[in-house]
């Protein structure tokens, strides 16, 4: 067993944003271990431990020796390698050469029959601690930073100044440099509680000299310190606390050493909606809110501290008086916004960019207006309906430059609907407001209502056009405006049953644009291909066979949820009958390839034979049946239908000599299947999905 | 006048918690001890300490630098006419810019707070990411917020461009938020409780008797009275003249009329005339400004740039 030592090494920063820290901890132990791979280093399980102020790694086992390395090359033929009297030719001193060896030191040896010479290259095992300093240097600079920092005079880059570097290989320290520090054996403890310098004896004792100076140093033991501190005050209080996840991450990562602690704040501020409330103490002061048995929002709430647990009174004490003047403005501003109706709000929307070339949200709105005639109109609502989802059109951002919203952004929407409720507008209307804006992350449920549904709709088609008529759609992972999610939405809407086509309401979109939409056609194209677009990877992402949806799509289909039922139909019939439907594909993609539009589909029935007739007959019975179920939206019948035109169109390509030296004959039998590919391409381009086309 | 109370509340007769004059002292020393030149207030409206000369300009460049100086800010949109416990349009903000920034500067803020009787070791203080940008400036920075038991009381930046240039050495910026600081300290709820100074006879006086009278007058200035007319041809005015300083090469005078046109387009929007559309456009004006200025500072004052070339103006373009 050769001898191993562990590594630690530790880069001692100013506090890492909590998110770049999280990346950074997930990759630094493979950036360790392929830098240690790369140098043929062995060694044993790396672990990778953070806080806010360092990024530390632990590699066990690490061999103090590099593998000694013997490559091996194979070279000419002995026969060519040597002349008769035994000298290397230019052949051996070339390949002795290009291997760094002397031609003298080439090893001759059988290779099957024919005996061909070596080259064997000597790597000497070299001492681990001569790598360790320039390796640990380039894992410094492989460590990848969405937003780098510079500092001082230095030119180096990292997330934020490093200002110090602790690397030990067993008992020894590792020379690594980097911003003009080098390292040593001193870390340094909590900023308050255990300041340091803190002698490192060995690379093993780390954790341990950390922990004993109140760092704990990984995620995870924070993370459960957190929750163990929350579920205590759950458990003491009888409330309920939620923790989502990306608020948690932060504070795991803005604490070395956190204590989870109760305070509340004044009940009166209870009167103000609670999604505010929430918005204030989660967004902006990273509290977590506590509910009670019926899920009713509390005065009280937890602050994680990073303090000394012996002044939690201080500490809480402080948080509560942080807490106070942000719930007051937030009182102050609903109050405020409720002294005017809504509808006040909406001439205010032109102080609100909706996008630079295409105006203001005041714009937008009177566009929402225009457009939700048209879906009011395409969706056939009720008098009282249409009354609602015009309001709801008019008013939906409207909130936008309430007080609330503007300094609780997250509660766009939600605060609309309580000011619209509170202006005496009806509850489906509040509803359509708060709901407009879903779904607003993956997964987010659609708006409750019908008129919800068309306003959201409405919003998030206007959004869409306007964007890709000033040519912003969205390019590779940039997408500002959310199009992408924003045209998820809609297909889902209408995939389950909104009663809206989406190419007439493009075109109205875009009509309301009026001149700020140059080329209309073309957009208008753009926007369905880019609807088509969705479509395909959304019924990608349902495990439907690719070409499945190309078949459905090639056959000029463009309605988000008239494609989604074709393929799910196609594919429910291709797994009944996945035999014919094969057959039929590479019988459609053979008549298509033959095929020449130009003949056109009138066949002369005065030239056919038995199977020639069989296939037309067939033909004419199966295109009126096809015609009746695709007026009716009968996909699956449809298809079915088709089918019956398998053994017809097998027996005429068995039968038939297509290619007749007959001009007559060879065009009639062209035309006929032309005839078949007709008959085909309403229901789907079945030659997308022939396996082998012909 | 009222009296303040301690945070604390522990000792009989306890001792009186610094007045904000106090605390602007003991800044000044402090930071004097670390050698910065203690700078006046400048002498122009500006919205932030970050936008006076010394430190925008003096940012750039490779020459050392260090100052420290109270700076007045106005926010002509969160004036509230006194009425509000938290918001002004007038504000007060310590500003430190070393350059290039120390090794030992977090070090170095802390022992500030001390000195100013914050007792750091009893309290949760906290570096919490918050990036800088300012689009009017084309200038931008990384760092944090600092709380102290959750409440923010500086931004703490180091500087990584201004005027769309690369900042060469770094400087750092500390921007100290002088009434919520002392709020904290002295343990009241309203700005307008904040004890400003205390007479040895006990003669208190406090924030509101300073400036509660200047809110209220100037929220009424800003939000309902200044000429909307004038102030556009102001901007244009001022707009004009910067450009034509700058074709004197003088950077530095020319900066002031970019100060001017902040402050003139502050207060159109207060006055609730610039659309959205319009808002963008006036954003982009300022910007050009302000690239240009510090263009012009970095070849004719810190002698760096060569003349239509360098690094740094091809940022400048970006």
């Amino acid at each position: 067993m050769p001898k191993t030592e562990t590594l630690a090494f530790e880069i001692g920063t100013e506090e890492v944003p909590a998110a770049d820290l999280a990346r950074a901890t997930g990759q630094l132990g493979g950036i360790v271990g392929d830098a240690l791979d790369a140098a043929r280093i062995g060694h044993g399980h790396i672990e990778v431990y953070s806080s806010p102020r360092r990024l530390a790694v632990l590699a066990f086992e690490v061999a103090c020796e590099t593998e000694a390395l013997v490559e091996e090359y194979k070279g000419p033929a002995t026969a060519i390698a040597f002349d008769d009297r035994g000298a290397p030719t230019k052949a051996a001193v070339g390949f002795a050469k290009g291997k760094g060896i002397d031609p003298d030191s080439l090893e001759r040896r059988m290779v099957g029959d024919t005996e061909y010479v070596f080259a064997l290259k000597h790597s000497a095992a070299q001492q681990t601690s001569d790598l360790l300093a320039p390796l640990l240097e380039q894992v410094i600079a492989a460590i990848p930073w969405k937003k780098s920092c510079r500092w001082g005079s230095q030119t180096a880059l990292f997330s934020r100044p490093v200002r110090w570097l602790l690397a030990l290989f067993g008992g020894d320290v590792v020379p690594v440099r980097f911003a003009g520090l080098v390292a040593d054996r001193l870390t340094w403890g909590h900023r308050f509680l255990a300041g340091g310098p803190f002698e490192v004896a060995h690379a093993d004792d780390l954790p341990g000299v950390l922990e004993g100076a109140f760092v704990v140093p990984s995620m995870e033991g924070r993370a459960s310190a957190i929750r163990s501190g929350v579920a205590a005050i759950e458990r003491e209080t009888g409330l309920r606390s939620v923790l989502p996840e990306a608020t948690l991450l932060e504070v795991v990562n803005l604490t070395e050493y956190p204590t989870p602690l109760i305070g509340s704040f004044d009940e009166s501020f209870l009167k103000v909606p609670e999604e505010i409330i929430v918005d204030a103490m989660l967004k902006h002061q990273r509290y977590f809110p506590l509910y009670d048995g019926e899920g009713r929002l509390t005065n009280r709430f937890i602050a994680v501290s990073n303090g000394d647990p012996a002044c939690s009174d201080i500490i809480i004490a402080g948080n509560e008086r942080v807490v106070r003047p942000r719930l007051a403005d937030a009182k102050f501003f609903y109050e405020e916004d409720l002294k005017r109706p809504l509808e006040h709000f909406v001439a205010r929307l032109d102080t609100v960019v909706f996008q630079e070339s295409l105006g203001s949200v005041r714009a937008k709105v009177d566009r929402l207006v225009a457009l939700v005639e048209h879906v009011i109109e395409a969706a056939g609502l009720t008098a009282a309906d249409a009354a609602d989802a015009r309001r709801a059109a008019y008013l939906c951002k409207a909130d936008l430059v309430s007080g609330a919203v503007v300094e609780f952004t997250s509660v766009q929407g939600i605060m609309g609907a309580y000011y619209a409720r509170a202006a005496g507008e009806n509850e489906q209307v509040a509803e359509a407001i708060a709901d407009h804006y879903r779904p607003r992350f993956a997964d987010d449920a659609p708006p409750r209502s019908t008129v919800g549904k068309l306003v959201a709709l409405t919003d998030k088609l206007d959004t869409i056009c306007g964007l890709f008529a000033v040519g912003q759609g969205p390019t590779g992972s940039s997408d500002p405006f959310a199009l992408r999610r924003g045209a998820i939405g809609i297909v889902n809407m209408l995939a389950a049953g909104l009663p809206v086509k989406l190419v007439p309401a493009v075109d109205a979109a875009l009509e309301a644009y009026g001149t700020l939409v140059g080329d209309k056609a073309a957009v208008l194209e753009e926007v369905v291909a880019f609807f088509a677009t969705r479509t395909k990877v959304m019924l990608r992402d349902a495990d439907h066979a690719l070409d499945v949806v190309e078949a459905v799509q090639a056959a000029g289909v463009f309605e988000p949820a008239q494609i989604i039922a074709r393929v799910e139909a196609l594919s429910a019939v291709r797994e009944e009958m996945p035999d014919t439907m094969d057959d039929l594909a590479v019988a459609y993609a053979r008549a298509h390839n033959l095929g020449d539009a130009a003949l056109g589909i009138q066949v002369d029935a005065a030239l056919t034979g038995a199977a020639e007739q069989g296939l037309l007959e067939a033909l004419s019975a199966v295109e009126s049946q096809v015609a009746g179920f695709l007026a009716t939206n009968e996909y699956v019948e449809a298809l079915k239908a088709l089918a019956a035109l398998r053994a017809p169109i097998d027996r005429f390509f068995e039968e038939v000599l297509i290619m007749d030296d007959d001009v007559a004959l060879r065009e009639n039998r062209l035309r006929l299947l032309n005839r078949f590919v007709a008959v085909f391409s309403p229901a789907a381009d079945f030659g997308k999905m022939a396996k082998a086309p012909q | 006048m009222s009296s303040a109370t301690d945070p604390t509340g522990t000792a009989a007769s306890p001792p009186l918690p610094p007045t904000f004059q106090d605390v602007i002292a003991s800044l000044q020393r402090y930071w004097a001890d670390q050698g910065c030149v203690i700078l006046q207030p400048y002498d122009m409206e500006v919205g932030a300490a970050t936008n006076v000369p010394a430190t925008i300009l003096r940012a750039l460049g490779p020459k050392v630098w260090r100052t420290a100086y109270v700076q007045g800010c106005r926010r002509p949109t969160d004036g509230r006419y006194g009425e509000n416990p938290n918001r002004l349009q007038h504000y007060y903000q310590f500003q430190v810019l070393v350059k290039p920034s120390p090794d030992d500067i977090q070090g170095l803020y802390l022992g500030s707070l001390k000195t100013i009787g914050i007792d750091i070791e009893r309290h949760d203080v906290r570096f919490v990411e918050d990036d800088w940008e300012s689009p009017t400036l084309g200038a931008s920075g990384l760092g944090w917020e600092v709380w102290i038991d959750g409440m923010e009381v500086t931004q703490f930046t180091y500087f990584q461009q201004v005027g769309g240039f690369e900042c060469s050495p770094v400087s750092v910026e500390l921007a100290y938020g002088l009434e919520r600081l002392v709020m904290y300290i002295q343990g009241v709820d309203s700005i307008f409780d904040i004890v400003w100074a205390r007479g040895d006879d006990g003669l208190v006086f406090t924030y509101a008797d300073v400036f509660l009278d200047n809110e209220r007058q100037y929220s009424a200035y800003n939000f309902e009275v200044a000429d909307t007319d004038f102030l556009f041809q102001e901007f244009n005015s001022r707009e004009a003249e910067c450009m034509r300083t700058l074709e004197a090469g003088l950077a530095i005078p020319a900066y002031d009329s970019v100060l001017k046109c902040c402050h003139t387009f502050n207060l159109l929007d207060a006055r609730g005339v610039i659309s959205a559309t319009e808002r963008m456009a006036y954003i982009l004006r300022v910007r050009t400004l302000a690239k240009a200025c510090c263009a012009s500072y970095l070849e004719h004052v810190a002698g760096t740039l060569p003349l239509g070339g360098g690094e740094g103006a091809r940022h400048a373009e970006d």
